[in-house]
């Protein structure tokens, strides 16, 4: 945090395409906001829009012009300092874990998530893994299913009627 | 009467006083945990809490805010690694002390200075905001559009290290408020033909995508930091010390609750003014500054807590969060329903008073749960990253879902995660991003109110601005801002003012 504070005198690896990225962004959502109502009257629905999106265009090309006159860090390479594998990983399986979260459930996908995760991240044996993995997920299922009452999608296992039979036991 | 009614309500049912209490054991936690940041809690409550009563919703979020304020120091002084942005300062002084053995006595002093902190910055919440509301119904709608850009650029000069990266994402901010039917013309605005767009983006899958998910992205980056361990001996500090110190505790206090009720100025900037004015006031410190002093323990501690009363008054009476955490309430209080700003007092009272209480309660638990439970607390803090990221990320996306039970939110969020992992790495600041989407519907209904009322004149609206002295004030702060960032500024007379 405290380094943020200081002022940034060298540039990242892909800094300079990101800020480009930005403007050019900056100036298609600009384009969609003049869609709106166009130039008709300061009071219209399009107007603030407009003033926002420009003060973006505004704001990134003056960001990325002193971008282009930062000298490039030296020793920096974006796939190992910015974009290193395990976050591109960790990304790939969140965006796995998204797609089959309503297809399989919460319960499968998520156990499914826990378990290649931490193995991937904590590096210890597949039993260490697999029983911080459980005791994760029900302490989850607990606080969130059962007490926060949150509606979880139940996939392919019949969550509720489970829990139904389970109710059914303690009467 | 009816005041204390209110006040009372979350001391005396069972049900408010431990969410109140769990809240606030959390926050301490979640303050603590190097990874989790107060804001990452609050917007992943949200989507979980959401569909509960408001007084219970609010009780758990007061208390994890006030907890996790207080918790960052506790890793900021065993760890040095501060658990918040508010406890860098804390670090400074905490962290030798913790070196030469006093880590308790540390923990316990910061403890007790910051509870002392937080309630000089409800006192003054309760008497300030009464007053300031009543003001603020004088307020023009050009009054509030300009509050509004002031505090998304307050933010974006204080958080970042460039203001054009902070103006910027501010804009994108508005921008993403105003995706969605318009709601005072129904137009479409940035919809692109798709009907689930037409209620906007929901502010909590951007809150966690920003906060959540891309903050546990950039923690990816520091896996292998080893954690070095402290020995913790007494804790609760001795009477003399509270003694010695309380009048440094109030002197900071006070600069605290200032701070913290400027819109854009939070805990972390309250923290360091505060440690500037202790070594300037501490003529002759029994340890160095930097090798242990106490006082710059106390001060910042003392500020940040004050820092968390100060943010509620513009919260509470102008609608208008002063930082990234109070956006992210506000965008709690709006979804269950109440209007943050002038009108709150008035139609209202009742959840002022009971904010208020409930502060108060979640100071006392900070002091309960602040002097106790030192064990369990090195073991938690001491969870290894690759069990808990993976977690962060698995509540992110729940919470995300949990919102309107869709996956859109669940697109949004990791869109705006991914997002913020390339922002955060090249040194945008999301903190406005979020102001900017909570403000946008304030700021724009309050541009056209303007605007209409001079009838579609700029020059008319402009010339106004200079009738009243409250416009003609913001304007010219607003205005000496953006002023200070042009090269007239930075290269010329900046060189010859420091130099004077």
């Amino acid at each position: 945090m405290l380094s943020q504070l200081s002022a940034q005198k060298t540039r990242k690896p892909g800094e300079r395409l990101f800020c480009l990225l930005l403007v050019l962004g900056s100036v298609y959502l600009f384009w969609q906001a003049y869609s709106i109502a166009g130039f008709s009257e300061l009071s219209s629905a399009g107007a603030f829009p407009m003033a926002a999106s420009a003060v973006m265009i505004l704001a990134s090309s003056i960001i990325f012009v002193n971008t282009l006159k930062l000298p490039a860090a030296e020793g920096v390479r974006f796939i190992y300092h910015c974009f290193p594998p395990v976050v591109a990983i960790i990304m790939a399986l969140i965006l796995v874990y998204a797609v089959i979260l309503e297809n399989l459930g919460f319960i499968l996908s998520s156990f499914l998530f826990l378990f290649i995760a931490i193995q991937f991240l904590y590096r210890r044996s597949v039993l260490t893994t697999l029983s911080i993995t459980l005791l994760a997920l029900i302490v989850v299922y607990i606080i969130f299913r059962l007490v926060f009452q949150v509606v979880l999608p139940e996939g392919i296992v019949p969550e509720r009627d489970i829990i139904a039979s389970i109710k059914a036991l303690w009467r | 009467m009816d005041a204390l009614n209110f006040f009372a309500m979350s001391w005396l049912s069972p049900e408010l006083l431990g969410l109140t209490a769990l809240g606030t054991f959390l926050g301490i936690y979640v303050g603590a945990i190097p990874g989790l940041s107060v804001t990452m809690a609050v917007s992943i409550l949200i989507s979980f809490t959401f569909s509960w009563d408001v007084n219970n919703a609010l009780c758990l979020m007061v208390g994890v805010y006030m907890g996790g304020v207080y918790g960052g120091s506790r890793t900021a002084i065993l760890l040095n690694i501060p658990g918040a942005p508010s406890a860098i300062a804390t670090a400074l002084d905490g962290y030798p002390l913790a070196k030469k053995g006093l880590a308790g006595e540390a923990i316990g002093l910061s403890t007790v200075m910051s509870v002392v902190g937080g309630f000089v910055g409800i006192i003054v919440l309760a008497l300030a905001a009464p007053t300031i509301s009543e003001f603020a119904i004088t307020f023009q709608p050009r009054d509030y559009m300009m509050l509004g850009i002031l505090g998304i650029m307050l933010v974006g000069s204080l958080s970042g290290n460039s203001l054009a990266k902070g103006i910027f994402a501010g804009a994108f901010g508005l921008l993403i408020g105003t995706v969605g039917l318009d709601p005072m013309t129904a137009e479409e605005r940035f919809t692109f033909g798709i009907i689930e767009l037409w209620d906007g983006i929901n502010p909590v899958a951007v809150m966690i995508g920003l906060f959540g998910i891309s903050e546990a992205l950039h923690q990816l980056h520091h896996m292998d930091k080893a954690i070095i361990k402290q020995k913790i001996a007494r804790i609760i500090p001795k009477g003399s010390d509270v003694k010695k110190y309380l009048p440094l505790s109030l002197q900071t206090s006070f600069i605290g609750v200032i701070v913290g009720a400027l819109p854009g100025t939070g805990g972390d900037i309250a923290a360091l003014m505060a440690y500037d004015h202790a070594k300037r006031v501490t003529k002759d410190p029994e340890v160095p500054f930097g090798d242990g002093a106490k006082e710059g323990l106390i001060a910042p501690e003392s500020a940040n807590n004050a820092a968390v009363g100060g943010a509620y008054i513009p919260m509470l009476t102008l609608g208008i969060p002063g930082d990234a955490v109070t956006a992210v309430f506000i965008g709690a209080l709006f979804i269950h329903g109440l209007n943050p700003g002038p009108l709150l007092m008035v139609e209202q009272p009742h959840m002022f008073w009971f904010t208020v209480g409930n502060l108060t309660l979640a100071n006392i638990f900070v002091l309960i749960f602040g002097l106790t439970g030192i064990r369990l607390f090195s073991k938690i803090v001491e969870c290894p990253k690759g069990v808990l990221i993976p977690l962060i990320f698995l509540l992110s996306i729940v919470g995300a879902y949990a919102i309107n039970n869709a996956l859109t939110d669940i697109w949004w969020m990791l869109a705006f995660g991914g997002l913020g992992y390339f922002m955060r790495l090249y040194g945008f600041p999301v903190g406005p991003v979020i102001l900017g989407v909570i403000l946008s519907s304030l700021t724009d209904e309050n541009w056209r109110r303007a605007i209409l009322t001079e009838r579609n004149s700029m020059a008319d609206l402009f010339l106004n601005l200079f009738s009243s002295p409250l416009s003609t004030l913001l304007f010219v702060t607003i205005v000496l801002i953006l002023f200070t960032q042009t090269p007239i500024w930075t290269t010329w007379l900046k060189p010859k003012w420091t130099k004077k």
